[in-house]
Parts: structure tokens; C-alpha cells; sequence
């Protein structure tokens, strides 16, 4: 792509996601806080493209779409307002947080700004993508294959937190045994 | 022009935007979105520096292919927690978990 192209690209993909992200923590509708973080972070993609990242560009684009719907579900399921309809705030210490982020924002975008990096001849053709594959299956194979057990890890992790009861599940009718999670399985009417 | 400052400066306003969700909101799924955005900034600050300082090495793709699964890691075992406290508790609410022993 161009520099043209990138800059037409990159632009408007910067300022939508910077909007949706502010956005996602100002509206009071779950469902559309969810719905914004995925404009955010899938607009993020085509950044990538734009920047001649196709491969990570379209895998942000296929992650993201993936697990922010599934945010969104559990969004519905546990706030105690999703629709944002009752007026609840669900926020606290806006105002020091806004100035720890803006002290942030300041101080990165500062380093950013007056460091000198080095520059590389920046030419319009796509990088190779032989170059990732050997980069996984070589140099980097170690952490590629850490990177799959720690999710086969939060996997099993995640079903064992999840389980009602706990990893060894619900006591037995009759059982002296407790719940492992202490979770006696029965409900207030 | 977009050069390397560009787009870390960018980065460092996403970054920014999520660390306030993440100090500001009082729902255990709402600070992992502000997670997920401050990961997001840094994957943009990755596939910046492979755009501008070093296009010929794979180094920076992996990277990001590791914040990625990251991502994913700590949305997995985010949820599952927020399962188990709202079964506890009956609530995601942070300013009500205030120890860990029920």
C-alpha cells in the first residue's frame, strides 16, 4: 500500500478507535459497551492492514469479532443493569483515574515523540509471511509451543473454576462432603 | 506522513483510555475490557516498530501473535472467575469483594 493509501486508512481507523474506546466506558447500555469494544479493536485490524500486517490484520479482525460477542453474552448475563435502562453508575474514582490515564497518555506519547528510533526504508510491498512461519517453527518455537500449553492451561482452568461445585463438582445427596467451592448447590427462592 | 512516533502516540492513547476504564469501573467484566484495550495498544506499538524500525524481522508478528493468545488467556480465565464469584457472591461488583475468604 501506498503512503497515501496507508495514511487514508490509518487516519480515520485511528480516530474511530480511539472514539469507540472512549465511548465503550461512557455509555451505560452493556450491550453497546460490548458492541464499541469491537468496533475498537476490530477497527485495530484494519489498521493492521493498513500498516502491512495482512496476516495480523485479519486474524485481529477474526479474534475479535469471536470473543467480544461472547463478552457481550456475559455482559447480558452478570451486570446488574445491561441495559443501562435503571441509571446505575457503575464507576468509581472517575476523576483520579482520568488524570492517572491523561498522566499516562502524556508521558507515553511524550517518549514516543522525542525519542530518536531507528527508521527503516519503508517501501510498499507486503513483508514476506514465509518469514513468521520460520520465525514459529524456528528461533521462537519454544515460546509458540508455551503460548499453546498456557491455553490448553486456562482452558482447563477456566471449566474448573467455572463448575458448579467446584473441580470435584456437587456433594452427593446425603454426603458429608462440602462443596469444593462451598456451593451447596441450592438456590434462594 | 505516519512514522513510527504516529503510531506509538496513538498506542499510547489507547493504552491510556484503557488503564481509566480499568482504575474506573467498578465491574469485574468492564476492567477486562480496559485490559483488553491497553493489549491492544501494545499490539499497535509492535506492528509499528515492525512497520518502521524493523520491517525484515518476524520477531515483531510473533509478538503480537503472543499478545494475542494473552488476550484470549486473560478473557478465558476472567469469565470463568466472574462465573464463580457471581455464584458466591451473586455479583461482579469489585467494591463488594473485599476479601477472599467468603
Amino acid at each position: 500500500m501506498s503512503d497515501l493509501g496507508t495514511a487514508l486508512v490509518f487516519w480515520p481507523g485511528a480516530a474511530i478507535m480511539l472514539l469507540t474506546g472512549v465511548y465503550v466506558f461512557r455509555t451505560s447500555s452493556m450491550a453497546r459497551a460490548g458492541l464499541l469494544l469491537l468496533a475498537a479493536l476490530g477497527v485495530e485490524g484494519l489498521v493492521f492492514l493498513a500498516l502491512a500486517a495482512e496476516f495480523l490484520g485479519v486474524l485481529q479482525l477474526l479474534m475479535m469479532s469471536g470473543e467480544m460477542v461472547i463478552m457481550v453474552f456475559f455482559m447480558v448475563m452478570f451486570m446488574p443493569d445491561p441495559g443501562g435502562l435503571m441509571g446505575m453508575d457503575m464507576t468509581h474514582d472517575k476523576r483520579r483515574s482520568a488524570v492517572a490515564a491523561a498522566a499516562v497518555a502524556v508521558a507515553l506519547a511524550a517518549v514516543a515523540v522525542a525519542t530518536d528510533w531507528p527508521a527503516a526504508v519503508v517501501t510498499g510491498e507486503t513483508p514476506d509471511l514465509r518469514q513468521i512461519g520460520f520465525e514459529v517453527m524456528g528461533r521462537s518455537m519454544f515460546s509458540f509451543l508455551f503460548a499453546a500449553v498456557t491455553i490448553l492451561f486456562a482452558m482447563v482452568g477456566a471449566i474448573l473454576l467455572a463448575k458448579q461445585g467446584g473441580r470435584l463438582g456437587l456433594p452427593a445427596p446425603g454426603s458429608d462432603r462440602p462443596a469444593d467451592d462451598g456451593d451447596d448447590g441450592e438456590r434462594p427462592a | 506522513m505516519i512514522g513510527l512516533p504516529v503510531v506509538l502516540a496513538v498506542g499510547a492513547l489507547l493504552f491510556a483510555i484503557g488503564l481509566y476504564g480499568v482504575l474506573s469501573q467498578t465491574n469485574a467484566i468492564m476492567v477486562i475490557m480496559g485490559v483488553e484495550l491497553m493489549l491492544g495498544a501494545a499490539m499497535l506499538n509492535a506492528v509499528g516498530f515492525m512497520r518502521y524500525a524493523w520491517p525484515d524481522a518476524a520477531g515483531g508478528a510473533f509478538f503480537v501473535l503472543i499478545a494475542m493468545t494473552l488476550m484470549a488467556v486473560e478473557a478465558t480465565v476472567g469469565f470463568a472467575l466472574v462465573i464463580s464469584t457471581f455464584r458466591h457472591r451473586r455479583t461482579a461488583e469489585l467494591d463488594d469483594l473485599t476479601e477472599l475468604r467468603g
